[in-house]
């Protein structure tokens, strides 16, 4: 059989209109009644029309399409949703995240996007919770209050924290923040401007990292540096430790690693020196600044962060450890890890702030009078004849995964270990 | 046919080679013998430097401010002298030369010392030439000698290893890389290869013999160890890592890979309490300067 060609166009037309038809049935994928959209849901979810008088309501609630995101029949995911609460939002919503982002917010990352947003309607722009920083401030906590009590506040801080972060992701620096610093301050704060260069005295700042002297968040101190200002620095005496402002390299430090610090703090210095056992990074090229900052801190001691994070820079074995073993040791978990150690020198191995560790343990620990078990010089450890028996020789200080920071699994087991005689 | 399961034969012995003859170079760290005290009987306390040759070893037996010098024989180590020198107030690394030469250097006074033989004071390591790069300060965390007797010194204050002739002369300087934690130790291997440990990241960065400049070596190797501080090599392929915090020795390949960890953290002979140094000799003695057990522990 031959096709007539004046039998093809109306044969196509016809496919069309049919495969046409059988699509606009396949729009609604539960085969809804024209009309039966959204509206229906509301015969039972009859408090949703209360949700839905505030100002900003998602745009598939808007348009009735509840079943864009829920399923009316079953799903297997908690509130009928269609899908993994994580993926649904971004079905839609395909470009919150960059494609390579320096920093992603862990919440949006997880996507919890439902701790900030109302996915059906809410009284604030982009259906957020709250409004402004109110809303950072809920997990933000310390910080929101810290910006709250301030005394000198930074005025972009004022009108909320996506003036200069990202909430979901930044592709373009740390901390969520939309540009590098100082590409982010100099949009506002024009370093060519002569009152900024007196202020700096005349120190070249374009390049510099605003935030090692300046809090962005507010501060009680004038000029928002941080709360904690190193003398000289306060002072404007840069050029005790840097180099002139007219001189080629003006912000060249006047000598290297601790032998700058050494000017003026010769004393501790020498002390420290002086000692058996070295903290070596406090000798190497950066020297004091491996743990300071020098022009200002939030930190007591000027030091350049939280002691956590400070000694985690190196000792992230330590810190990391702490975070999963079972049975923690207070003062470890708190970061006082100058209960037991001294940051600079000693003349003990860890470098212990006593002699004795039975002394430091007794610092808290009143032993002697709720132990039974002898330790001290003259009590000589089986395992090893250069021992003698100390706290350490059951406990591990910076804990472990046993009670009681034991070192083996059970007390049996650690106390075996010695009295072999009663291992069965 | 034949040629076929000639061929399936030779790759299999290729692909089996290196892990033959790794296993058959490597120390097992088996325990031979475990050096207490010295001949009087007074205790090693926490010796942080081991220095040996085929027939010598050299304990840096720091809480004592002393050296001490043993004789090894085949499976035991007999002692042979006490070395304390008024110069010499805190020895935590040790190295001996071809000649016999002791250098030993002061934590507390930041210089290295040089021993006769016969442990007489020699004078002080002098660094004769080296360029001032961050002020005249030079700070020595460590050195190693080489087999022509150069001394390798890592100086951290200006972020460099200094090479020096046996005399002491200066003959060049590589910097250390940009990005890096902290370097506790060096090693030279026969080829003339510096290597470095970055205790902070766990990395090892090598610079090949005449290299103005080092390259890592591997990534970081947090997987396998908490705390590096000394690196050693045993001039057969094998890269020894002592993992302070871990309490173990690490294997790793010149390439840097991660070929096996020995040891354990404990007090019996066998494990180890934050180990401080390691000497490998041709014989194949492995000698661990086991610190928190007050011990030198000799492995095969």
């Amino acid at each position: 059989m031959r096709w007539r060609p004046d039998f093809i166009i109306p044969f196509l037309a016809l496919i069309l209109c049919l495969g046409g038809q059988s699509l606009t049935h396949a729009e609604g994928k539960f085969n809804l009644k024209p009309g039966a959209k959204g509206k229906n849901c509301l015969n039972c979810h009859d408090g949703f029309e209360e949700i839905l008088k505030n100002p900003f309501v998602h745009s598939p609630v808007k348009s009735w399409d509840c079943v864009g995101c829920h399923n009316p029949h079953a799903a297997s995911h908690d509130k009928f949703l269609d899908a993994d609460p994580k993926d649904i939002c971004v079905r839609c919503h395909t470009k919150v995240f960059p494609d390579n982002p320096v920093s992603t917010h862990k919440v949006a990352a997880d996507g919890n996007c439902v701790n900030c947003h109302d996915p059906h309607a809410a009284k604030f722009k982009f259906n957020l919770l709250k409004g402004g920083s109110e809303l950072c401030s809920e997990c933000h906590k310390a910080l929101g209050e810290r910006i709250a009590a301030v005394q000198f506040k930074h005025a972009p801080v004022e009108k909320g924290c996506v003036n200069c972060h990202d909430p979901h992701a930044s592709a373009a620096a740390g901390k969520l923040l939309k540009d590098n610093v100082p590409g982010l301050c100099i949009k506002c704060h024009d370093t060519e401007k002569i009152n900024f260069q007196k202020k700096h005295m005349n120190y070249p700042m374009a390049g510099t990292r605003c935030t090692a002297c300046h809090n962005p968040h507010g501060s009680n101190q004038r000029g928002l540096l941080y709360d904690k200002v190193h003398n000289p620095f306060a002072n404007r005496k840069c050029n005790q430790c840097h180099e002139g402002p007219s001189s080629p390299t003006p912000l060249k430090l006047k000598a290297g690693g601790f032998e700058l610090c050494r000017g003026c703090h010769s004393n501790m210095i020498n002390e420290t020196l002086a000692q058996n056992r070295l903290h070596w990074p406090l000798l190497d090229r950066n020297g004091c600044l491996n743990c300071h900052n020098p022009h200002a801190s939030d930190q007591k001691g000027l030091l350049a962060g939280p002691i956590m994070d400070v000694c985690g820079k190196c000792h992230v074995d330590t810190i990391n450890k702490l975070k999963t073993v079972k049975s923690k040791h207070p003062p470890v978990e708190e970061g006082t890890c100058m209960a037991c150690h001294l940051a600079h020198s000693s003349n003990q191995g860890l470098l212990l702030n006593k002699p004795s560790v039975i002394d430091i343990c007794g610092e808290c620990h009143d032993w002697q009078k709720h132990s039974t078990h002898v330790i001290g010089d003259e009590a000589k450890d089986p395992r090893n004849p250069n021992l003698t028996v100390t706290c350490q020789s059951c406990h591990r200080a910076h804990g472990t995964d046993a009670d009681k920071m034991l070192l083996s699994p059970t007390q049996t087991e650690m106390c075996t270990k010695c009295h072999k005689e009663f291992k069965r | 046919m034949p040629i076929k399961l000639l061929y399936t034969l030779l790759f299999m012995l290729m692909a089996l080679a290196p892990a033959a003859s790794f296993a058959e170079q490597a120390i097992l760290f088996q325990p031979v013998v475990s050096i207490y005290a010295d001949a009087e009987g007074q205790g090693l306390l926490n010796p942080e430097g081991v220095a040996c040759s085929d027939n010598t070893l050299i304990i840096a037996d720091t809480g004592n401010n002393r050296l001490l010098q043993y004789m090894v024989k085949v499976d035991t180590v007999e002692f042979a002298s006490q070395i304390k020198v008024s110069q010499l107030t805190n020895p935590i690394r040790v190295q001996v030369n071809s000649q016999g030469e002791i250098f030993a250097l002061d934590g507390k006074n930041r210089r290295i010392v040089r021993l006769k033989k016969d442990g007489q004071f020699a004078g002080n390591l002098d660094l004769k030439g080296v360029p001032p790069d961050t002020g005249a300060t030079i700070v020595p965390r460590s050195f190693k000698i080489d087999q022509e007797d150069n001394i390798f010194v890592l100086d951290i204050f200006s972020g460099r290893v200094i090479v020096l002739n046996p005399q002491g002369d200066y003959l060049r300087q590589i910097p250390f890389p940009k990005e890096f934690g902290f370097f506790s130790d060096l090693a030279v291997d026969r080829g003339g290869s510096v290597y470095l440990i970055d205790s902070a990241n766990s990395m090892v960065y090598s610079a090949a013999k005449e290299a103005t400049d080092f390259l890592p070596l591997s990534k970081s190797l947090k997987e396998y160890m908490n705390f590096p501080t000394c690196i050693t090599t045993d001039n057969r392929g094998v890269l020894y890592v002592t993992d302070q915090n871990g309490g173990s020795i690490i294997l790793l390949g010149l390439d840097g890979s991660f070929r096996g960890r020995k040891a354990g953290f404990g007090w019996n002979e066998g494990l180890l309490n934050y180990p401080a140094a390691l000497c490998i000799n041709s014989a194949g003695h492995a000698f661990v300067a086991d610190r928190d057990n007050n011990r030198v522990q000799v492995f095969r």
